[in-house]
């Protein structure tokens, strides 16, 4: 499809639904994706997104993307993990129901050891990976840029740059930056559902 | 000495027992019920009997409707108890509970009630008090006040209570394979009664146990009265012809021989296993332990055996001679004596020949000793010994002046002999045609009768053969009619100890499957069939003792069954004439004769041991006790030593023919150290045929299938031949080293001579000392006498068991078994090592294997303070009580093996499999209902009988007193004859147990991994005579392992 | 696409054999890759297949009659409480731990050589792991108890578990790990799914993969966490996998057993653990790249590092045996010493002793050599005699030692039933059909990373060429 067959949009009073409208370019490599980007962006594009098969070194910065957050989670959830075990095991030993077991102190903290580590790495493991699929807003088995046929080759070997254009703007403006930093290939895709 | 222990405890558990309620009560009822047992019954009785009377006809054979729905009553009370049990416990109850509707005012539900009666073999009866929940007999111990028993019982008593409940006994009298009645039965004999008694009875027979019941003997006297040609015929086939004739020979009349332990400071055992078997066995333990604590009167014990017995386990010295040539030992003594001024008496014997007694040195010393301690000491002859023998003792004893003190005489109880020579008789006149009708009251003759009888097809022979027996045997298969027998625990009647002592026999329960006493069948036969055996055992008392008075007796009759014994009937030691030795050197000459006689082949000796004859072989308790020595279950065996298996090229497994003078029967060898060279010792009782013994039928072989009248115990000329077969014995404990690494772990069994006890700081003290006591630990251990709230010091349970006094006679594994509901496994998973006993008899051998020391050692849970099975624990299933005890919570546990694996002692036992899933209903009643019943899965072990102290901290409390030391005893302590185990609170400081624990042989095993256990042991001692001594401490862990 | 095939062979700059073989593209690895999923299951994938699945079925009906009949139907006994299960136990969880070992520690260390074979390596891992699983449960005598009063509920009993015993510490451990394998071996997966996804020819296929890719689009700013989330998992996974066959060892050494009771245990069986799980990696690894095609990324460099790895952790292992040995005699515990020098050598068990001896201390040495390292027969064996002499390990430590302990009058032998023999090889059934059903539906191989790996070394191969000229 071309941009022309999306110039304006009559029907959008009717039913209230404003779609979403992306640029995707293609790159020719990881290096040209990684120009291109970081182009886009100082060019003052806003909701630039790259898809590549691998990560590649160097887009966070081309992106302007922040420090990551997964560390910060997983720290939280090692902590909780072995502070629930701990107190877990204290309550229930020696709090709510001691039990002479082999003239054993109650409360030995060398037993509580294994059991304290072992939360602590199973709450951080956990909150690693359901932590990065919040993140990551997944799962979301459908987003506008699969509409693309030449998007599969997007976990094959292409390497794609996304523009999110915004509300009321024509995608065109965007599409042909695209173009000028060397995108070999360049649609625009309109979002048919949400 | 130690006989009158624990009075206070007996007084109190006399008070506990209670008697049966007078029967008149009755009177106005046309007929009393047969066999009642509580209140209950007697007034059910009543009721229904008002209700209904001519239900009662005089002599009717059938129980009246009643009293049938009654006993089906009790017995289903008994399931339901038993199942609401396991419903409390592991598995679900898969049947309706049914509430006891009418409770009797003696029984308090949950409350059991006690009962004194007697149990008799080989003729002569032990004290017995029996345990019954609502109406179920669950537990037999021992009778203090029984001069037998002492409080204490063997094997064959606990083990009671599985045989009163087995499914497989005979349930309804049969003739001619068909199902008749009592009365259908009684009618038949009027008839024949009639008939016989027109020729006096002749060709009426009568094959009886031996048996010294009064009552039996009234009426036995009365029928031949009225059948004066008819004969009585008794015969056991463990029956020992020497007992009962040897002191006849000496004395010239029927005498027994009682040792007395207690009085003796030398005893020298001639194949007399006195402390393992026997009728008097409690009491000979009892006085034997009581000299042995070390100290100057520690006795000394000298045996002479052929194969190792606990009586050999426990010698000072022991010497093995063939079972043959015990009697040119005697003889030799006999003629060293002979030889000595003072003992004149023996002088004509001196000429016997004192060569062929094995080794000179030893008799010599032996003889030393003997003369040493005149008066003092004491000779015993084994039950398998000729009267020859039994003769020569008799002289012996009499010559060293210990006739009154260390031995006394009493008239024999049973009448004559009932050896092979008296069956022979009977089988002449079978055989002669003579015999019209044989009633057989023996146990199992046809299995235990010498295989040169051949009393199978000979009883096929006899017009009319009547058998009263448990269970459809061999005998039974070969019997016209066969009547199931009442068993001793169902049974009215009367008995005597071997001193005399008469004790009435009760019945603890209505005939679980209408049996029938020996009684009744001979009162049959005079016409008085109907009456009951109650009825039958009180008339003939009430004449006895009361001249008739009824009322006078009552009072009296209900004493004597509470007692469990009659007053002033223990009969008066009587003073015996000279021996005439002149005699004797005669009588004993074949014997030296036969014994020095070359004969090649290997001598054989029967040996009646966990089976005794055979009537406890459908027992399971009993098949799956681990024998003393060898530790072999289920199986006997060709026992024989490490030498003569080399010689004969086999081994343990191999499975052997034993043929002897061309008969023939295949065995599994069994290597046993301490056994004679040139012999083997086979077990009776095995190889069972009994269509109906489900569980003893083909276990072991039949060892009766070549053992021939004219040698009834020992016969020469054995020859081995290997099948090519192997068979795997089922056996709990392999001979191995006694330690680890064969050389520096402390033995667990700790034995030392009587000089290195008393030697202050001797090498032995010093290692044992390093056996006990506090260990360096970083955390505070619990102080368990810390008193509690209410300043109240708490109990603190613990355990002693003294080496010195346990002969490993096995009392107490089975009574362990009885009181706490353990399953047996079956012969295949003691193969796997799958027992259950939660109390087992360790037993090491120390020092050569052709001749080694042995020593047994009870071990149950130690109940360690710091346990390591409790920590290991995932779901805290185990765990410890304030009062010290490591506690098992059954339905807590999932069964992860753990606590097992971290036992150091390995005393803890698994439900590999479920067990008790096919016990039949009889079999539930027998549970203990304080003890849950495990199911799959589980794991237990020892508890030091918590369900006892739970029950007397509750009488107590009620009373408002404390536990007394004595008061409480743990199942294996009440049934040690020996009283080796001590039980109670650590926390008291005169407690038996306190005393002993801080006693110079005390000592922990092992101490040194710091599980402080509450159970604590005290060490073996030998009391060596210088002249034999070798070593002056024995050096453990050099038996290594010897086939098994 | 002018940046395709730069270098002939794509070389890592530190280690000069070849990782990946010929000239390969992302398409091109693409492709290779994951043929193996696209073709139709082979006629040798079908017939191994057929036989993973009839001993599966042998699992259960062990399992059955085990449940029916009660553990009785096992060789167990006292003293011997603990037998096949514990050891199959043990034995399966130290398989697990090189899975782990390869996809986490190699990528904290940076091991590129570890892309090849990690994703086949976790597989085998979350495999290992769910045979472990089945024994614990299994040997109790009343598992269906077990399951859940191990677990810290409010039970009606009022009763918790009891925290000091090393099975409760198993529950945690053993749990964990298998919850962090999954995550970890999903998470990666994620990508090469998304790959499968856009690849995939039928509609129906790539509604399924496009399922489990979870709407993955190679997003630069996923990528961005990914990246974190993963290498973190990977830092968690090490020292779990090493706490875990630490506490696991602690099943032993917590008690007073001798044989047991040893402080070496924790570093000797983790070591232990690398060793059978690197040898279990290269027993199923030769037949894999042979039949599925990937000879070109998991090369010969792979197997001969393998080795390497095996011969390290094999001497590791032999260490802790010596040392065993040296402490039961040094420390002067005669209990110890008998249990080492008397019963492990010459006892009943010994020959099971002599056997772990070969395979485990004699048959490594073989690697010192590189052509057995290169010679895809020889590691085969040995890598079997290695899984072989692992298993006799743990028998030696677990029934060994049980069969004679403190006091002779209850020792014991052991053997097993037909239940017990059974049960094992239907582990290894259960094993293998869902290894099989991976190799076939999955990429045995981390195609994103191995591409990414590829593009590491394109750009070093760039940045030499820069330099010559």
């Amino acid at each position: 499809m071309s941009a022309e067959a999306h110039g304006g949009h009559a029907h959008v009073e009717d039913t209230g639904f404003v779609p979403d409208r992306y640029v995707l370019a293609k790159f020719a490599d990881s290096d040209a994706l990684l120009e291109g980007t970081r182009k886009v962006r100082e060019a003052g594009h806003e909701g630039l997104d790259t898809h590549t098969p691998y990560p590649i070194h160097g887009l966070e910065a081309a992106l302007g993307l922040g420090k990551p957050l997964i560390p910060r989670i997983v720290l939280g959830g090692a902590i909780a993990g072995a502070f629930i075990a701990y107190s877990m095991i204290v309550f229930m030993n020696v709090i709510d129901w001691p039990i002479n077991i082999g003239n054993r102190p109650p409360h030995s903290p060398p037993a509580n050891i294994p059991i304290t580590f072992e939360l602590a790495v199973l709450l951080a493991g956990t909150s690693s990976f359901f932590g990065f699929f919040t993140l990551a807003r997944l799962p979301k088995p459908y987003h506008p840029v699969f509409q693309s046929e030449a998007f599969r080759a997007a976990s094959v070997d292409g390497f794609f740059l996304s523009i999110k254009v915004p509300a009321g703007q024509s995608p065109d403006r965007a599409a042909a930056e695209a173009r000028a930093q060397g995108a070999v290939h360049v649609e625009i895709i309109e979002e048919l559902e949400r | 000495m130690s006989c009158d222990d624990n009075k206070e405890a007996r007084d109190k558990d006399r008070k506990v027992r209670r008697s049966l309620p007078i029967v008149t009560a009755e009177a106005s009822v046309k007929a009393p019920p047969r066999y009642w047992r509580s209140v209950a019954e007697r007034d059910a009785a009543k009721s229904i009997a008002l209700a209904a009377v001519n239900e009662f006809a005089p002599g009717a054979d059938e129980l009246p409707e009643g009293s049938v729905s009654r006993r089906g009553f009790m017995q289903l009370m008994g399931v339901s108890t038993a199942l609401a049990t396991v419903g409390a416990a592991c598995s679900k109850p898969r049947d309706k509970i049914v509430p006891f509707v009418r409770r009797p005012e003696e029984t308090v539900p949950g409350n059991p009630l006690h009962f004194a009666t007697a149990f008799s073999l080989d003729g002569y009866a032990s004290g017995i008090v029996v345990t019954s929940h609502e109406g179920r007999p669950t537990k037999v111990e021992g009778n203090p006040d029984h001069p037998s028993s002492l409080g204490a019982t063997t094997p064959y008593e606990q083990a009671l209570i599985l045989g009163l409940y087995d499914n497989d006994r005979l349930k309804e009298i049969r003739t001619n394979g068909e199902g008749t009645s009592w009365r259908g039965f009684l009618m038949a004999t009027k008839a024949r009664a009639e008939a016989l008694s027109a020729n006096g009875g002749k060709g009426l027979r009568f094959l009886v146990e031996p048996s010294s019941s009064p009552l039996l003997g009234e009426l036995r006297r009365r029928v031949l009265a009225r059948f004066p040609a008819a004969k009585f015929v008794a015969y056991g086939s463990t029956a020992s012809d020497g007992v009962d004739e040897g002191p006849k020979l000496a004395y010239g009349q029927p005498l027994v021989a009682r040792p007395h332990l207690d009085k003796a400071q030398v005893i020298l055992s001639l194949d007399a296993d006195f402390l393992g078997d026997g009728p008097e066995m409690q009491r000979l333990s009892r006085e034997f332990s009581s000299r042995r604590d070390p100290g100057p009167d520690m006795s000394r014990l000298y045996v002479v055996e052929p194969s190792l017995t606990a009586t050999g386990s426990m010698a000072d010295h022991r010497l093995r001679l063939r079972g043959g040539d015990v009697a040119s030992f005697a003889a030799a003594l006999a003629a060293e004596l002979g030889g000595r001024s003072g003992l004149q008496a023996l002088g004509p014997l001196s000429a016997l020949p004192k060569g062929a007694s094995g080794d000179p040195k030893w008799l010599k010393a032996v003889a030393n000793d003997l003369e040493k301690n005149r008066g003092r000491c004491v000779v015993v002859a084994g039950r398998r010994q000729p009267p020859a023998v039994h003769a020569l003792v008799a002289a012996i004893n009499a010559a060293l002046g210990n006739v009154g003190t260390a031995v006394t005489y009493v008239l024999a109880g049973v009448d004559g002999a009932s050896g092979a020579k008296a069956l022979g008789g009977l089988v002449e006149d079978v055989a002669a045609g003579g015999v019209d009708t044989l009633v057989i009251t023996a146990s199992n003759p046809v299995y235990g009768a010498p295989v040169d009888f051949k009393l199978e097809p000979l009883l096929r022979r006899v017009p009319n053969t009547i058998y009263l027996g448990m269970y459809q045997d061999e005998t039974a298969a070969a019997c016209k009619t066969v009547i199931p027998a009442a068993h001793p625990l169902e049974s009215w009647g009367d008995a005597r100890a071997v001193d005399g002592s008469t004790s009435i026999v009760q019945p603890l329960i209505a005939p679980l499957w209408g049996g029938i006493t020996e009684a009744q069948v001979l009162a049959a036969f005079l016409g008085e069939g109907d009456v009951t055996p109650h009825e039958l055992v009180r008339r003939f008392w009430l004449g006895q003792r009361m001249g008739g008075q009824v009322a006078a007796f009552d009072g009296a009759w209900e004493k004597w069954l509470s007692d469990g014994i009659l007053p002033d009937t223990a009969a008066q030691p009587v003073t015996v004439p000279e021996v005439n030795a002149q005699a004797l050197a005669t009588a004993i000459s074949p014997l030296l004769a036969a014994a020095g006689a070359k004969t090649d082949g290997l001598e054989i000796a029967y040996v009646a041991e966990k089976l005794h004859d055979g009537r406890f072989a459908n027992n399971a308790w009993l098949l799956e006790l681990p024998h003393t020595i060898t530790k072999l279950t289920w199986d006997n065996a060709a026992m024989m030593s490490d030498a003569t298996a080399k010689a004969q090229g086999v081994e343990t497994g191999d499975v052997v023919a034993l043929q002897l003078r061309d008969r023939s029967v295949e065995g599994t060898v069994l290597v046993v150290p301490g056994h004679v060279d040139e012999a083997v010792t086979v077990a009776l009782g095995y190889g069972r045929a009994g269509d109906a013994e489900s569980v003893g039928r083909g276990v072991g072989f039949n060892a009766n299938a070549i053992r021939v009248s004219d040698a009834f115990w020992f016969d020469r000329g054995l020859k081995l031949s290997r099948t090519g077969d192997t068979h795997k014995l089922a056996i709990t404990e392999e001979q191995w080293t006694m330690s680890p690494d064969g050389r520096t772990t402390p033995p667990p069994a700790v034995d030392a001579t009587l000089a290195d006890i008393l030697k202050e700081g001797s090498e032995f003290n010093e290692e044992l000392a390093e056996r006990r006591g506090p260990l360096a630990t970083i955390h505070t251990p619990v102080d368990y006498a810390k008193p509690d709230a209410d300043g109240k010091v708490p109990y603190k349970w613990g355990m002693s068991i003294d080496l010195n006094k346990c002969t490993g006679c096995n009392a107490c594994v089975v009574a362990c078994q009885s009181e706490n509901n353990i399953p047996v496994v079956g012969a295949e998973n003691v193969r796997k090592g799958r027992h259950m006993q939660w109390i087992r008899i360790d037993r090491y051998f120390t020092g050569p294997i052709d001749d080694p020391e042995m020593i047994t050692q009870p071990l149950g849970c130690q109940q360690c303070e710091t346990a390591p099975c409790e920590y290991v624990c995932p779901v805290n299933a185990t765990s410890h009580s304030d009062e010290g005890l490591n506690e098992m919570v059954y339905n807590r546990c999932i069964g992860t093996r753990y606590c097992s694996n971290n036992c150091p002692y390995k005393a803890r036992r698994f439900n590999f499999l479920n067990y008790t899933a096919d016990y039949s209903a009889s079999q539930h009643m027998m549970m203990n209902p304080d003890v849950t019943v495990r199911t799959r899965g589980i794991m237990e072990k020892c508890t030091y009988c918590v369900q006892r102290i739970e029950r007397k901290r509750i009488e107590t409390r009620v009373a408002g007193t404390d536990i007394k030391d004595g008061e409480l005893q743990t199942a294996c302590q009440q049934g040690c004859p020996a009283r080796a185990i001590e039980f109670g609170s650590l926390n008291d400081p005169n407690a038996k147990v306190t005393k002993l624990h801080a006693d110079g042989r005390r000592y922990d095993l092992l101490h040194e991994i710091g599980t402080r256990p509450r159970t604590a042991y005290l060490a073996r001692v030998r009391n060596l005579n210088p002249e034999l001594a070798t070593t002056t401490k024995s050096e453990s862990g050099e038996a290594e392992k010897a086939g098994g | 696409m002018s940046a395709a095939p730069v270098a002939p062979v794509s070389r890592d700059p530190l280690e000069p054999a070849v990782l990946i073989e010929g000239a390969q593209t992302d398409a091109s690895l693409n492709e290779s890759l994951l043929n193996h999923v696209w073709r139709g299951a082979g006629e040798g994938w079908k017939k191994l297949f057929g036989v993973a699945l009839a001993a599966l079925g042998l699992l259960v009906v062990a399992i059955s009659y085990t449940l029916y009949k009660g553990i009785g139907s096992w060789g167990n006994n006292i003293p011997v409480g603990w037998a096949f299960g514990i050891i199959n136990f043990v034995w399966w969880i130290g398989i697990g731990h090189a899975g782990t070992l390869i996809s986490a520690i190699l990528l904290l260390l940076q091991q590129k050589w570890r892309t090849s074979i990690n994703r086949f390596a976790e597989a085998m891992t979350l495999f290992a792991v769910m045979c472990a699983l089945l024994f614990p449960l299994l040997h109790t005598g009343r598992p269906w108890f077990a399951a859940y009063w191990l677990m810290p509920y409010p039970s009606v009993q009022g009763i918790w578990p009891q925290f000091k015993s090393p099975l409760t510490w198993d529950v945690f451990a053993v749990s964990t790990y298998f919850t962090i394998s999954l995550l970890f071996w999903f998470l990666g997966l994620v990508p090469d799914l998304a790959a499968l996804r856009d690849s995939s020819k039928s509609k129906t296929k790539r509604m399924i993969y496009g399922l489990f890719a979870m709407g993955w689009r190679g997003s630069g700013r996923h990528w961005a966490e990914y990246k974190w989330a993963y290498l973190l998992l990977a830092g968690l996974s090490t020292p779990l996998v090493l706490s875990v066959h630490t506490i696991v060892s602690f099943d032993f050494a917590v008690s007073v057993l001798p044989g047991w009771h040893t402080t070496i245990f924790p570093p000797y069986f983790v070591a232990g653990a690398v060793f059978s799980g690197f040898a279990m990696v290269a027993t199923w690894m030769i037949p894999a790249r042979q039949y599925l095609g990937l000879k070109h990324v998991v090369t010969v460099k792979h197997m001969e590092n393998m080795c390497k790895v095996m011969l390290a952790t094999g001497m590791m292992v032999s260490y802790g045996y010596i040392m065993e040995h040296f402490i039961a005699w040094y420390s002067g515990n005669p209990y110890e010493a008998g249990q080492f020098f008397k019963v492990r050598w010459f006892g009943p068990m010994a020959p099971v002793f002599w056997t772990m001896f070969f395979c485990n201390v004699v048959t490594p040495h073989i690697f010192w050599f590189k052509k057995a390292r290169t010679n895809m027969g020889v590691i085969w064996v040995a890598s079997i005699l290695i899984n072989v002499g692992m298993w006799c390990e743990r028998f030696n430590i677990v029934v060994t030692s049980l069969h004679r302990d403190f006091i002779p009058s209850s020792w014991h032998n052991y053997g097993p039933t037909w239940v017990d023999i059974t049960l094992f090889i239907g582990t290894i059934g259960l094993f293998s059909t869902l290894f099989l059903l991976f190799l076939k539906f999955v990429p045995a191989v981390a195609i994103t990373e191995v591409k990414e790996l590829r593009h590491e070394l394109e750009h070093a191969e760039h940045a030499r060429g820069a330099e010559a000229h």
